[in-house]
Order: C-alpha cells, then structure tokens, then sequence
C-alpha cells in the first residue's frame, strides 16, 4: 500500500522535552489516530510534519516528496491546529475571500455549503462563536480546498456529541476517495475506536506503538487475575501490568495465545482508553 | 499573497471609520486655518496597521500561516506591501484635502505641500522600516517597548549633537540636498525597505511556531 506520509527516525530536542526517532507511516486511503497524553509530543509530531518547526535529524516524506517541495506540499494538506488561529475580528466570509487566494483548489461553494450545514453565520466576527463554533469553522476551512491529507490536532475537542458526530460522518465521508488520507491527534478515544484504521501511540517523545486499529482491538486485552494468577505469568507474556486494589490488570498482546498457555478466563476486551492508561501507569 | 492582504485589509476594516473621523478632523481644523496636520493620519495608519500583529500573534496566526502554501513568505510580504498601500492612501487623500483646503484659504503652495507629503511618505514608511524586523524577531509587545526607547534615545542623542557640536554643511552639500533631496529619499527608502523586508523575511523563514 502506497504511504502517503513517511517518517523515519525523526527527533526534535527541547530543553525539557525530547522526541525521539518517531517513525510510522500513513497508507494512502487511511486515517490514522494518533494517541498519547498531553506533553507526549504529537503537537510537536504534527509541527514537524506541517514543517511549522524543524528537525534536529530524521526524515519526512508526503506524498513522497521532501521539504523542497513544501509549497507543493501545502496545496493538498488540510490543517487545523490545537489552538485556534483565525484573528477574531474576522468573519467567514473575511476568510472565505482570503482562503481563495491562498489555495489553487479553493471551493467557495464548498466552503459556503458546510458553513450552512454546520449553522455557521457567514457575517459575524469570530469571537461571537462559541469554541464549538470556532473549531468547526476550522475544520470547514481545512476540508474547502479539495485536500489529499488532512492533519488535525485535537480536532473534536470543544465540540458537543452531536456536533462530534457531524465531523466525524464528515470525515468518514471525506476518506471514501480512496485517495484522502487522515492523520488525526485525540483524546476522545472513542471517536478513533469509531474511525481509524490505524492507531499509533506516542509517549514520552517515543512511538511504543503503530498497529492497525483491528489488530490492537481485536488481539490485545487486559487479564483480569488475582496476585497469586499474576505471579505465574511469565514476564514475556504481558506488556505492561497494573496494580489495583483487588486484583491486577495484566496488558496482552495475543488474547488467544494467552487463553491456551495460562488458565485464566477473564481477558476483557481493551479499549484505547486502557490501552493508554496501562502503557502509560502501568508496570513491567 | 494577496490572500493575506486581504487578510490584513479586513482585519483593519473596523478602524476605517476611526481614519475618516481623523479626515474630517483633519478638513475641519484646514479650514480653520488652526494646525497642520496631514502627517498624523498616515502615520496612524502605520500604527493601525502594527496592531495586525497583536490580532495575529494572540490567536497564534503565524502558527497556521505557515502551514499555508508559500505561507511564511507571503504572509511577510502582504504586511508590508499592505502598510505601504495603506500609507499611500492616505498621503494622498491628505495631499488632496490640503490642495482643496489651501483652494478655499487662497493659499496653495504646491512645493509645500509636495514636500509634506514626501516627508510624510518617508517617515511613516520609517517606522515600518524599523519596526516590522523589531517585531518579527522579538514579537509586538517588546517591539512597542524597543520602539517606544528607541524613538526617545533617539531624541536625546540628536538633541546631545544639535547642542554639542557644531553641525553645519558647506553651501555645495547644502544646494545638492536641495536639488536631489526627493530622489535621495526615494533611493534611501526603497533600499531601506527592501533591506528591511528581507531582514524579517529571513527571520520568518527560521522561525519556529
């Protein structure tokens, strides 16, 4: 499958924190989640890859092309960034009439349309909209120039359920060209339990992990099992365990695996939720 | 780049109605015959045109300018070509309201008047100059402190050298700044600008958000 962004070793040193040799791909056609607790360096990841800041080593490819081609590039990326970034005292139509000149592909009509269907005034200033208001005017923004990729941060934060719902049946929408690809940064797991092919978790600067979403739901869980249960399981048959008050929460890799060598029964089903809580409290 | 004068254009849209209250301002005390004042209303539109930086720098504009095409270039060059527009505009309509006004006074002095708007067009173009690489490298707020020291250092240090020294020019120094001086502003504030808008095009360039 054709990768349409490819990273390879990338690192980024700041005095108080450090990415460290982030490499994943995302497959054209894909949406890609992309997990981790505040500080654990996606802002920065998607910064790097939107060449917004620079690398200290490592190596970007989108659409199979390096930096050189950044205005190239930018013509068929879609962005919204975790702070929003349109000055306030500007209307949709201001950005509208700017957004047209600013992108070869830009689709007033489009742009209009969505404005409509999210019940998005066309003639107030920005700083009349609620945070909800402002993000979906972002996201119209970024979807109104016939992008291939869209990169979003933090994209459905702020947004109501039914709002998230809306964005998310417009995104789903959006991947049906089979040439649209997703690269998406949430805390709202269950959105990306909903929409993503691929999950790629980052912690602490480092990826530990970049699965597909059917594999990580469907072969890894989280053993339910006593003290005593615990102690038998040899330690390179688990991930990742955590102590509760009751019993322990033992992360696996291979459900079925597991179920034939140990007699346990409880193996819960792991949502990312779990997932991100056990990789990031848990104990090895 | 005509996206993000756009941009700046509407940005300053709602200060529009404040300049044409300085016109009429401006028209009314011409016609007293109180003051002169066509130099304040360009040299405001350079301020207004500053406090785009404010907007931008607070809802972190810069961030996704540069993730546009071409974003981090154009974006500088619309700032400057849409201050230059706007100072423009408004040195001539001053220009114009001052022939209309010294009309009805019956006291046009073209060459006056000419030479106030040149003067007016440098200096206000001046504080771009200076201000927009200030800006860019060390963000609005300590650029309006640099500006605000630097416009007062600059007052003692001419007000030292005019009370110090004995500054005089030879009458040949003095008759070929007479003759050439609109040229040697022009040539002075075009180089300076273009030295100017490279320096913060550079910074940009760099930057990270």
């Amino acid at each position: 499958m054709e990768n349409v962004i490819e990273i390879k070793n990338l690192c980024k040193k700041y005095d108080n924190f450090e990415l460290k040799n982030v490499s994943f791909n995302l497959p054209k056609g894909t949406i890609m989640g992309f997990i981790g607790e505040n500080g654990a360096g996606k802002t920065t990841t998607i910064k790097l890859i939107l060449n917004i800041i620079k690398e200290n080593s490592g190596d970007i490819k989108i659409f199979g092309l390096d930096k050189k081609y950044d205005k190239k590039i930018k013509e068929d990326i879609g962005v919204v960034l975790d702070d929003m970034f349109f000055p306030e005292i500007l209307t949709p139509n201001d950005i509208n009439k700017s957004m047209k000149h600013m992108y070869k592909n830009w689709d007033t009509v489009m742009f209009n349309n969505y404005l409509e269907e999210f019940n998005l005034p066309t003639n107030k200033q920005i700083k009349t909209f609620s945070k909800g208001m402002r993000k979906k005017l972002e996201i119209v923004t970024a979807l109104s120039h016939h992008p291939k990729i869209l990169i979003l941060d933090e994209p459905t934060s702020g947004l109501d359920p039914i709002a998230r719902v809306e964005v998310i049946d417009i995104f789903q929408h959006f991947i049906e060209n089979e040439e649209c690809s997703i690269l998406l940064s949430s805390h709202i797991t269950t959105d990306l339990e909903h929409i993503a092919d691929y999950i790629t978790f980052i912690n602490n600067g480092e990826v530990i992990l970049s699965k597909t979403k059917d594999e990580l739901l469907d072969n890894y869980g989280i053993v339910k099992c006593s003290k005593e249960e615990f102690k038998k399981i040899d330690k390179k048959d688990y991930i990742k365990y955590k102590k509760n008050k009751y019993e322990y929460d033992v992360l696996v890799s291979n459900k079925k695996e597991f179920r034939k060598k140990y007699n346990i029964s409880v193996i819960d089903k792991i949502t990312l939720d779990d997932l991100m809580v056990i990789m990031i409290k848990g104990e090895r | 780049m005509i996206g993000f004068i756009k941009k700046d254009l509407a940005m300053i849209k709602s200060n529009f109605k404040f300049l044409a209250l300085l016109i009429i301002v401006y028209s009314f005390m011409g016609v007293l015959g109180k003051m002169d004042i066509s130099f304040i209303l360009p040299f405001i539109s350079v301020l207004v045109m500053i406090s785009t930086f404010s907007y931008d720098a607070y809802n972190k504009w810069d961030a996704y300018s540069a993730t546009l095409p071409d974003g981090r270039k154009n974006s500088v060059k619309a700032k400057y070509l849409s201050t230059i527009l706007l100072v423009l505009v408004m040195t001539i309509l001053t220009t114009i309201l001052s022939f209309i006004i010294s009309y009805f006074n019956k006291s046009i002095n073209t060459e006056q008047i000419l030479i106030t708007m040149c003067g007016t067009i440098a200096g206000t173009l001046l504080v771009l100059i200076f201000m927009y690489p200030v800006i860019y490298k060390f963000g609005i707020e300590k650029a309006r402190i640099g500006m605000f020291v630097g416009t007062f250092g600059l007052i003692i240090i001419g007000g030292l050298i005019i009370t110090y020294f004995d500054i005089s020019f030879s009458s040949k120094v003095l008759e070929f700044l007479e003759n050439y001086l609109i040229i040697i502003l022009v040539i002075t504030v075009i180089s300076l600008l273009y030295i100017s808008y490279k320096i913060s095009e550079r910074i940009v360039l760099k930057k990270e958000f």
